[in-house]
């Protein structure tokens, strides 16, 4: 225990001694840790981790095969196919012998009044039996029940979450029977969900949950919910019965879906024989719901992996320097040991005074990397949020990946602080003594030269990913959207949430509008009720008149509701027939624009759509589809995304929906749109300061929060990459010294013989650009094998873009010329006479 | 040698080689040696450069092992123990004062000494801290014990290394050119430490290429070519190599 502390005592006095080392080793490891850590948990919150309810393992998350359907969608993201309606979540969980218990959930807003203060707060609005099924209590008062789910409108009760409570609500105990106003009506609080629970949904983070029955007074513009049977707009989640398996349970269901879908087909009307085959051949699929559905999984399982996967070759990276490091260092020390040796110590000793002297600098690059990692997750999560309200992710580290990584940083460095006893496993003591430097055996000088290739090769790969992805950014942000996203501010309002009344609320909006027209810097106004370039889309199905889809083609389309000014604000030119005019309201013939994709798939071209009739997947007020006739066509814009492909379009006047909704507005500027949005501010709050202003940002800034993961990924890339070239050319730098300290006699002999101090550098030069070669070389063909598992997440950019690799090769080069410049210049300056005194 | 001599030696070899193989050169560092030390004596070996003094100081350190011959220290054979075998007797028979001091220069003065005493397992750590105290007492170190070596000359700095080679008490001193990298009046002073404390008992073994140093010991061994060319006293081995009284060799 003495000698263990007084190796200790001897490890700190070192690493104190030399700073340089220290710290580069430290910082590497905690580096190392600190990203692999921080990308890791998000890894494991967003694909590995589940549900903390009962028994997550056997949660199953509905979902049907058919491609083919007839209504309206309101879907939040994820695959379309777990949407259902209402009407048929009821007869799934009525009828069903599979499941244990089914319940249905569906995210929204609320208007959330209590004591006077007023917000606005995510919320889900749930079946009677979510808690139950999911087996999650109360942690005040009680959680709901199917009893306050089972009249319509006839129990407004709420539930809040524990976080919404103690962080908003002060983790007031009085919460449970107090009254709030929710949407402007009377609710009363009747619990607070356990502590950790979020949702069903993986993502989602709702403040207040309210029971499905209440939908006709929290979404009062969409009352036909509870009873519109081609309205999907729930996602379900079911318990499989004890002992049996998601097979058995499907093959169980299946009867009963055939059965329903039969049902529903007769009171589709006319359909086509393709439409019905595809609709009767459609099943149930019971997919794994540990880990709750998600309409964001899919857009960070990509990303992610690929950040994990370079936050992995930082850590190799990391833990090879600083093996490079110890290597280097134990090289000089080689005398040192030789003399412990010589005084009698035993190999277990010297062993354990290297132990310890790595188990130090492990265990303080673990530390460093410990502070290191919660900045590193709360600036990616800060990232990965935007500015939604709602986050995906928390900010809170994973203690077991917390302690691996602190394992490998120690598992490393003490693994190469032992590398001495490799080398002086034979020791030559007499040699060791006598010599002035250290020893060195050529085995070593391979090892340090392997490890330095590998670290050039390493961060080749991680280059070559960064120039991937700043292309990919590069090409993104160069994209034509189809209409001119410069001089736009954009934000968004609910009247309903204002406490509008249905007939009040096409009014209210005309009368926005027409503000926002006379401003002082607009030029024009757009409002739609599916936000541009957001990652939302609304649609359905559709017929055409003379169209019959072909096999295997999709007859989906997007719909949105538009203002007559929508086309010229946004400038998206006309290519044939007419724009919406002031005249296509309620009351006139229901008209459509549509896109030219549309005009291709569904009219046969441009010319022939105009005079076509569409049945569109507009509801009317009685929940009817409606038919419009196509009166003009627009060129191709994007909608869902910059990334996403241009969908066939049919356009709506707002003005002729019967069903109002919430609107996007996009205000066409003539100066800088960001100096205008405190003008707009004033002017909404003059014109009603009810109306809460959402997202009231520039379109360029909706556009960087469309791209936030593509941003991300891009940067952290560029971050790796960079970081990853530092590290190796610290390597290089580290084995081209100690290789140059240890040639010292030679190249004082070379210089004494007649070399010319060129001719030095050249030697140096030659050893360095051999390494480079070798690493670069075995770099390449791995990056481009490396590149094709992300080409999905590439834009406009080849895996093997040879721009990027030569760019790659030239500043890996560069990186390693100025890493050799010391070095080089240490060897040139070598004094004969003061090297050959040495021997 | 009288069988009397043989065993009260403190070291015994007999027919001691040393081989060493580069590639496909075989070279006899030493060949058939055959030497004696008394408790108690104080031996020095010269030579030309190249003669072998030093491998053979090497193998009587157990720094490195014969290729062939016996060797007996303290009555007991090792030529072929182990290295963790060696690693004790080194510790605990053999004190070393190297030409350049082999100080770490991370280590204080004091833990320099303390050194070797860390590596024997159960010595108090009262009895450690005593015996570097004595030792340094010993060498006029004692004020310096919390200095680093870079601090201190070189004079200073091999005593301290003498400090370190006695705070073990071991059997045999061997000293490996200890004024090599002295001036002249350093080297004298750490010549006079050494015939202190024979004079006081131990038992030392020095290589030197220095007559005027050689001269401190009792009895002189001169090697050429990797064998034992004269022993004795020194005018009487000078005498025997017919060579002036300045240096033997450089």
């Amino acid at each position: 225990m003495e000698s263990a502390l007084k190796d200790l005592r001897y490890a700190f006095r070192q690493l104190l001694r030399s700073p340089g080392f220290a710290l580069t080793a430290i910082l590497t490891l905690a580096l190392g840790i600190g990203a692999n850590t921080a990308i890791f948990s998000l890894l494991d919150q967003a694909l590995l981790r589940t549900l903390p309810v009962r028994d997550p393992g056997s949660l199953v998350v509905l979902e049907d095969t058919g491609r083919s359907w007839k209504g309206s969608m309101s879907d939040h993201g994820g695959d379309q196919a777990a949407y259902f309606s209402y009407p048929m979540y009821k007869d799934l969980r009525d009828k069903n012998q599979a499941l244990d218990g089914l319940l249905a959930t569906s995210p929204t807003n609320l208007g959330f009044l209590r004591n006077g203060s007023s917000k606005l707060v995510s919320a889900e609005v749930v079946t009677g039996n979510y808690f139950t099924v999911l087996g999650v209590g109360p942690a005040l008062g009680r959680v709901l029940t199917q009893a306050d789910d089972l009249q319509k409108n006839g129990s407004p009760v709420a539930v809040l979450s524990y976080d919404f409570w103690k962080n908003f609500l002060g983790a007031d105990p009085g919460v449970v029977g107090s009254n709030v106003s929710i949407n402007g009506q009377p609710f009363q609080i009747v619990g607070v969900a356990a502590q950790g629970f979020h949702s069903a949904i993986w993502g989602e983070n709702p403040n207040v949950f309210v029971p499905m029955c209440m939908v006709p007074t929290v979404l009062p513009s969409v009352d036909d919910r509870l009873t519109a049977r081609f309205n999907r707009w729930l996602n379900i989640v079911g318990r499989l019965k004890p002992g049996h398996s998601r097979a058995q349970a499907e093959a169980s269901i299946d009867p009963l879906w055939h059965a329903l879908r039969a049902e529903e087909l007769k009171s589709l009307g006319t359909v086509s024989p393709r439409f019905t085959k595809d609709f009767l051949g459609s099943r149930m699929r019971l997919l794994p719901g540990a880990r709750g559905f998600s309409y964001q999984r899919e857009n960070f399982q990509k990303p992610l992996l690929a950040v994990m996967g370079m936050s992995l070759l930082v850590l190799i990276i990391a833990s090879v320097n600083v093996a490079s490091l110890l290597l280097v260092r134990s090289a000089s020390r080689g005398r040192e040991f030789s003399l412990r040796f010589a005084l009698g110590a035993e190999a277990s000793r010297v062993a354990q005074q290297l132990l310890i002297e790595g188990l130090l600098i492990g265990v303080a690059g673990g530390a460093v990397g410990m502070l290191f990692a919660p900045l590193a997750i709360r600036a990616l999560v800060s990232r990965l949020a935007g500015d939604q309200t709602s986050v995906a992710f928390t900010t809170e580290i994973d203690l077991r990946l917390l302690a691996f990584n602190f394992g490998i940083a120690l598992g490393v460095s003490v693994l190469f602080s032992l590398a001495p006893i490799l080398q002086l496993r034979k020791p030559d003591l007499t040699l060791a003594l006598r010599q002035q430097s250290g020893t060195s055996t050529g085995g070593m000088l391979r090892l340090r030269r392997v490890v330095v290739c590998l670290q050039i090769g390493l961060s080749v790969v991680l280059l070559v990913a960064a120039g991937l992805f700043a292309r990919t950014m590069q090409q993104l942000r160069a994209v034509d959207v189809g209409f001119n996203t410069a001089h736009l501010a954009t934000f968004h309002i609910d009247a309903t949430l204002a406490g509008y009344k249905n007939e009040q609320i096409p009014a209210i909006y005309q009368r926005v509008i027409e503000m926002l027209a006379a401003l002082p810097g607009t030029q024009g106004v757009a409002a739609t009720n599916d936000a541009e370039l957001a990652g939302t889309s609304g649609g359905g199905s559709v017929e055409v008149t003379g169209y019959v889809a072909p096999p295997d083609t999709s007859i989906i389309i997007e719909a949105e509701g538009v203002n007559t000014g929508y086309f010229a604000a946004l400038q998206v030119p006309l290519l044939t027939g007419r724009l919406f005019t002031d005249g296509d309201t309620v009351g006139h013939p229901l008209v459509a624009v549509v896109n030219e994709s549309f005009a291709k798939t569904f009219c046969g071209g441009v010319q022939t759509c105009v005079g076509k009739i569409s049945d569109a997947p507009i509801p009317d007020v009685s929940n009817n589809r409606v038919k419009v006739e196509i009166v003009g066509v627009v060129r191709d814009a994007k909608h869902l995304g910059v990334r996403d492909p241009v969908k066939p379009t049919l356009f709506a006047p707002l003005r002729q929906y019967t069903v109002p909704s919430d609107i996007y507005l996009y205000v066409r500027t003539t100066g800088d749109p960001a100096q205008e949005l405190t003008v707009i501010r004033k002017a909404m709050h003059q014109l009603d300061p009810a109306l809460a202003l959402d997202n009231l940002r520039t379109m360029d800034t909706q556009i960087d929060d469309n791209l936030q993961n593509d941003r991300m990924i891009a940067l952290l890339a560029i971050a790796f990459g960079a970081l990853a070239t530092l590290l190796a050319g610290v390597g290089l730098y580290g084995v081209l010294a100690y290789s140059i300290a240890q040639r010292t006699r030679e190249i004082g002999l070379r210089i004494a013989l007649g070399s010319s101090r060129l001719a030095v550098v050249r030697l140096v030069l030659t050893e360095l650009m051999r390494l480079a070669a070798l690493g670069i070389v075995i770099a390449i063909p791995l990056a481009f094998g490396l590149s094709k598992l992300v080409q999905s997440q590439l834009f406009g950019v080849s895996a093997a873009d040879p721009s990027i690799l030569l760019s790659v090769t030239a500043l890996i080069s560069l990186v390693a010329l100025v890493a050799a410049l010391i070095p080089a210049r240490r060897a040139a300056s070598v004094q004969p006479i003061i090297a050959l005194r040495t021997e | 040698m009288s069988k009397e001599a043989k065993s009260s030696s403190l070291i015994q070899i007999d027919g001691l080689t040393k081989v060493f193989f580069t590639d496909e050169v075989e070279t006899h560092a030493l060949s058939g040696i055959h030497l004696s030390i008394a408790r108690g004596e104080y031996l020095a070996m010269s030579g030309p450069s190249g003669c072998g003094k030093s491998t053979l100081l090497s193998i009587l350190g157990l720094l490195d092992t014969p290729s062939g011959g016996q060797y007996n220290l303290n009555g007991l054979p090792v030529a072929n123990l182990t290295f963790a075998e060696r690693s004790r007797i080194r510790n605990q028979e053999i004190g070393f004062i190297f030409q350049s001091f082999n100080l770490i220069g991370d280590l204080t003065v004091f833990e320099n000494v303390e050194l070797p005493l860390t590596y024997r397992s159960g010595m108090a750590a009262s009895e450690r801290k005593d015996r570097v105290a004595r030792a340094l007492d010993r060498v006029g170190m004692a004020h310096r014990t919390r200095h680093y070596p870079a601090q201190l000359s070189g004079g200073q700095q091999q005593r301290v290394a003498v400090a370190r080679a006695l705070a073990g008490s071991p059997s045999i001193l061997l000293a490996d050119e200890p004024t090599g990298n002295l001036d002249s009046k350093n080297g004298e002073a750490v010549m006079t430490l050494l015939a202190e404390l024979h004079a006081e008992g131990s038992t030392i073994c020095m290589v030197t290429h220095d007559v005027r140093f050689a001269a401190h010991a009792q009895r002189q061994v001169h090697l050429f070519d990797g064998k034992i060319v004269a022993e004795g006293e020194l005018q009487q081995l000078l005498a025997e190599l017919e060579q002036p009284p300045v240096r033997i060799a450089r």
